[in-house]
């Protein structure tokens, strides 16, 4: 069935619900309103205000609530209406959640699934369009999971829901309409296991949420006006990190690109460039390319944040250039 | 009172000079006249001196750094001297430090594409002098693996890369022939290729030729060898050229000049460089002061010279302070040449070899020992005829060798 991902999370969301008694939702406008993305559209009406809890805005107070809870031995699944909110509760995340286990020598577990939203392009300003998820891929203990289509979505959650560690599931706010096909049958998809969306020979491009989307655009055109075929991976999960498709796909290529939304300085990106090169230094044939917001607050402006934030046809630009790729002529 | 050390101009044409090592240390006494510093420029290394005695309160470049000329390099002062009117917050610890930092708002972005492009330019510095060749971590594997000379093959990546696919086009192909050697040239090189074309290109150079017979003055050269044995001092007849010439230059003093926009700056003192050949290239270092010295102060001024260039120990003013120059070849079969003025001098001789040679005296035919020199000079401060009257000044000293004596 066609799904859109706001659509396929909305039913991982009730079936995590549904199959699991301890399982209860916590934040701001997930009961009343729906949520502010309307993915809990109709859960107070189904599940009622005992497992859909509208909470004050104070992050801190419902990630901690939550950490409790899970330690307790319920399921909480948080919904933080943004990443940027997220700092709010950045000591709950880092020192209490991704902790606990290893304080505990495993006798505590904290089994919570953090939603929340990430990215900019909705004119939202600098405060509220980051991308911070590589930030708690640096935190070990956390599972970060960035979905890129309603197929990951749906059976990324699955697992996410089976988990016993806490995981940061964050969508990306620009993409929940976008349409995938999506099997009847349940199946899940195990944490740490990239996707190759894409096979291809001359170039890898590596990339993870909405700039998986913008990668397999970035791929067609470079297929069509170049002639050049690409390996697209999409990351799926940051933490944990599939290296070994990324070094394959390399090691094949010789010519690796990552597009990423974070700022450029201390991005994911940068990250992602030390795995290859300590991995596939003999192998590569140029410089690697990362194209990463710019390093400025997001505008508000349209014009000024789509200038800032990777887009394809700027992707398409760098990649020909940089690598001396040869337009093709009719 | 505080006083700033900067970037000495130790040659012609230097703009940086790179700072080899501190010979003092901060708050250590500095006599006036002591050496401080080690710098190197494109020639040699120079210990530079203080000019003032005190205490070297703060050392402003870091060892290894290059700064402009006239940038300051530390400060000297009493113990306890505030020096707080210096600008003593920003040491220069690496390339290009040296420009004053605009002050930063800090809404403003932060340029990252200035170190990118400082490290860009070492690297295409590099590229240029072939330090380096480049090409891709995988063409260099397959080159090393299949024996190929990556700098036999043409890159066809972005910047002239060599990429895989070139390593393995030419590994299955062409390997291409006759590819001239590339050889970067030397700082030494650099700075003589720069010297001479500037030379060139500024000076409009003429040159007057003549035959000098040196018959007599080899006979009193042997005669005042032998005299002078004891003291362990020998003249060489590059020594006696260098007193004829500063007999014609006393006499002309226009061949002792440079010129500063409009006016010929006619030089108070006479410095002699002589061409000297070392392994890496040319240095054309001076006798200082030599208006008044006698035959022999010149011969042990120029032993002592060519001893300590030798060592690289010569000071800043004997590498750029010349006001005249000797280029002899006499040591190597050479009958003439022609030297290329050392700027900002007006002449420069050039001599070759002494050889026995048939001449006419007096009607009958006999053996004489005959040497070419000609001279190069600017033509914008002497004519020909200038130039013909100081080269005759000069075989006139060297063919009547009796008024080296006066």
């Amino acid at each position: 069935m066609l799904l859109t991902i706001r659509e396929s999370i909305s039913i991982a969301l009730k079936e995590a619900l549904n199959n699991n008694k301890n399982c209860f939702m916590m934040g701001e406008d997930i009961a009343g309103y729906g949520g502010a993305y309307s993915i809990t559209k109709g859960f107070l009406e189904e599940f009622g205000k005992d497992r859909i809890i509208d909470t004050p805005i104070s992050e801190s107070a419902i990630v901690g609530a939550a950490c409790g809870a899970a330690m307790a031995g319920m399921k909480p699944i948080v919904e933080i209406m943004s990443i940027n909110f997220t700092l709010l509760a950045i000591d709950q995340i880092v020192n209490n959640i991704a902790k606990l286990s290893y304080l505990s020598n495993g006798q505590i577990k904290v089994p919570l699934i953090i939603r929340t939203v990430t990215g900019g392009g909705g004119q939202l300003s600098s405060t509220h369009s980051q991308s911070l998820e590589h930030w708690y891929a640096s935190i070990p203990g956390l599972t970060v999971v960035t979905p890129s289509n309603a197929y990951d979505a749906l059976g990324l959650f699955r697992t996410s829901v089976k988990s016993q560690n806490p995981i940061l599931f964050i969508e990306h706010g620009m993409i929940y309409r976008n349409k995938n096909e999506v099997p009847d049958d349940y199946y899940e998809i195990p944490f740490g296991r990239a996707n190759i969306s894409l096979v291809g020979e001359d170039i890898t491009i590596i990339s993870y949420s909405k700039m998986s989307c913008v990668a397999l655009e970035v791929s067609d055109i470079l297929k069509k006006e170049f002639n050049v075929s690409c390996d697209v991976i999409d990351l799926r999960t940051l933490s944990p990190l599939d290296s070994e498709s990324i070094i394959n796909s390399v090691k094949k290529t010789g010519k690796a690109v990552i597009i990423e939304e974070a700022h450029k300085t201390g991005g994911f990106a940068g990250e992602l460039i030390a795995i290859i090169q300590e991995a596939c230094f003999d192998y590569l044939d140029s410089p690697i390319i990362r194209i990463c917001s710019e390093d400025i607050p997001i505008p508000y402006s349209r014009k000024l944040e789509d200038s800032i934030i990777p887009n394809t046809n700027f992707a398409v630009s760098e990649i020909s250039q940089k690598f001396n790729l040869k337009k093709l002529t009719y | 009172m505080a006083i700033e050390m900067n970037m000495p101009q130790l040659g012609y044409d230097m703009s940086h000079g790179t700072l080899i090592r501190w010979l003092k240390e901060e708050g250590s006494l500095v006599k006036k006249g002591e050496p401080v510093v080690e710098i190197e420029t494109d020639k040699a290394v120079v210990e530079v001196e203080a000019e003032e005695a005190g205490v070297l309160r703060k050392i402003l470049v870091l060892e290894g750094v290059s700064v402009p000329v006239g940038s300051p390099i530390a400060i000297i002062g009493e113990k306890d001297e505030n020096i707080s009117d210096f600008d003593i917050s920003n040491v220069v610890d690496s390339l290009d430090n040296s420009s004053e930092e605009e002050a930063v708002d800090p809404i403003n972005v932060i340029d990252d594409s200035k170190t990118d492009s400082i490290l860009a330019i070492k690297e295409e510095e590099d590229i240029k002098q072939n330090l380096v060749v480049r090409a891709s971590p995988i063409a260099r594997r397959i080159a090393k693996e299949k024996n190929i000379d990556l700098n036999k093959v043409k890159g066809s990546g972005p910047l002239g890369r060599i990429v895989k696919e070139d390593v393995l086009n030419i590994s299955q192909t062409q390997v291409l022939d006759n590819v001239d050697k590339k050889v970067p040239l030397s700082k030494m090189r650099q700075q003589i290729a720069r010297v001479t074309s500037t030379s060139k290109n500024e000076k409009p150079h003429f040159y007057v030729s003549c035959e000098i017979n040196m018959t007599k003055v080899i006979e009193f050269r042997s005669q005042l060898n032998k005299s002078l044995e004891n003291q362990n001092i020998k003249i060489s007849i590059n020594d006696l050229i260098i007193k004829a010439s500063i007999e014609a230059l006393i006499k002309f003093p226009n061949f002792n000049a440079y010129l500063l926009e409009n006016n010929i700056i006619i030089n108070d003192e006479i410095n002699v460089g002589i061409a000297i050949s070392e392994t890496e290239g040319l240095t054309v270092p001076a006798i200082m002061n030599c208006r008044n010295k006698s035959l022999t102060e010149i011969s042990i001024a120029s032993k002592d010279l060519i001893s300590r260039v030798k060592d690289g120990t010569l000071n800043s003013s004997e590498y750029t302070g010349g006001t005249f120059a000797i280029s002899n070849l006499g040591m190597f079969d050479v009958s003439n040449f022609i030297a290329i003025i050392q700027p900002p001098q007006t002449a420069v001789i050039a001599v070759g070899t002494v050889m026995n040679k048939p001449i006419v005296v007096e009607g009958n035919i006999v053996i004489a020992q005959m040497m070419n020199a000609t001279l190069s000079a600017d033509h914008r401060i002497v004519d020909g005829a200038d130039g013909a009257r100081f080269i005759s000044a000069v075989k006139y000293a060297l063919e009547n060798p009796i008024g080296f004596l006066i």
